[in-house]
């Protein structure tokens, strides 16, 4: 196999490694390459990263609308009975 | 200063702390555990240690800094101690996805989603979506995928803190995304 020939699985696996770290110039160039040619990997790149952001979107979003009264009474219960200790 | 003045003090402190604190660190819990019980347990965990080390805050940092660093610390003993054992690739999906060659299996290929734009993150039935298949993802994966987002903590630090090198890291997060693509499109897209 020629050096710069990625696998799908070799190429999708550095797209998930790019988010969050730089990739060798090796890397950086056997990933170009291969997206080049590749349709399908292309597509899982816009994909994955769509799904990436739709993540972060989530853990950002505070969208619990529960009532947290009782757990903060309860809590401070507990914190008297520490102090009365 | 008399013991009892010391003690009421650090006990209105601590009222005021849970009245304004509370609702963000449980969102933040809930979000990285998916557990009411265990965000309640750990956001209430948090309080006590803070009365027990109060002696360390010395009103140096915001107290709500202070209260998510100790948080942050129960969050990742929490995942700790549900990984007794360190995380592998057992059942490597790999396989599903890809041949013989490492090329794309015809029938798991990416598809065409055509409505991919950011606006569909604003879409609630979307997110619920994500949510589904975030949470019907393998434990040990869906714990690297959410440990990723953990404030602060960069990729070195959280191997270091589950046991595994950053290569087998970077594999798992890389198989987790292929079940949660699969998932999403099935579910979503395909409908």
């Amino acid at each position: 196999m020629h050096i710069l020939m990625l696998s799908c699985l070799k190429a999708t696996e550095l797209i998930e490694k790019r988010f969050h770290v730089k990739l060798s110039f090796k890397e950086r160039l056997q990933l170009r390459m291969h997206l080049m040619m590749c349709e399908k990997c292309t597509r899982y790149e816009k994909q994955s990263a769509f799904l990436e952001k739709g993540i972060q979107n989530l853990a950002n979003t505070h969208f619990h609308t529960e009532n947290l009264d009782e757990l903060k009474l309860k809590i401070t219960k507990k914190l008297e009975d520490l102090n009365e200790k | 200063m008399p013991d009892v003045m010391t003690t009421s003090n650090l006990s209105e402190t601590m009222k005021n702390w849970v009245e304004l604190y509370a609702d963000s660190l449980y969102s933040w819990t809930f979000h990285k555990t998916s557990n009411k019980e265990t965000a309640e347990d750990l956001v209430q965990e948090t309080f006590l240690a803070a009365v027990q080390s109060f002696e360390k805050y010395k009103g140096e940092s915001n107290p709500k800094t202070w209260l998510f660093s100790i948080l942050n610390h129960k969050i990742i003993d929490f995942y700790r101690k549900k990984s007794s054992n360190p995380i592998t690739l057992e059942n490597d999906n790999a396989s599903v996805f890809f041949d013989n060659d490492e090329g794309w299996k015809d029938e798991k290929a990416p598809k065409d989603w055509q409505e991919d734009d950011a606006s569909l993150l604003d879409n609630e039935d979307f997110n619920a979506v994500l949510q589904k298949c975030l949470d019907a993802l393998p434990e040990k994966w869906s714990m690297s995928v959410k440990l990723k987002y953990l404030l602060g903590k960069d990729n070195e630090d959280i191997c270091q803190e589950l046991g595994i090198t950053t290569t087998n890291f970077w594999q798992i997060v890389h198989r987790a995304k292929l079940q949660l693509r699969n998932c999403i499109e099935n579910n979503w897209f395909n409908n």
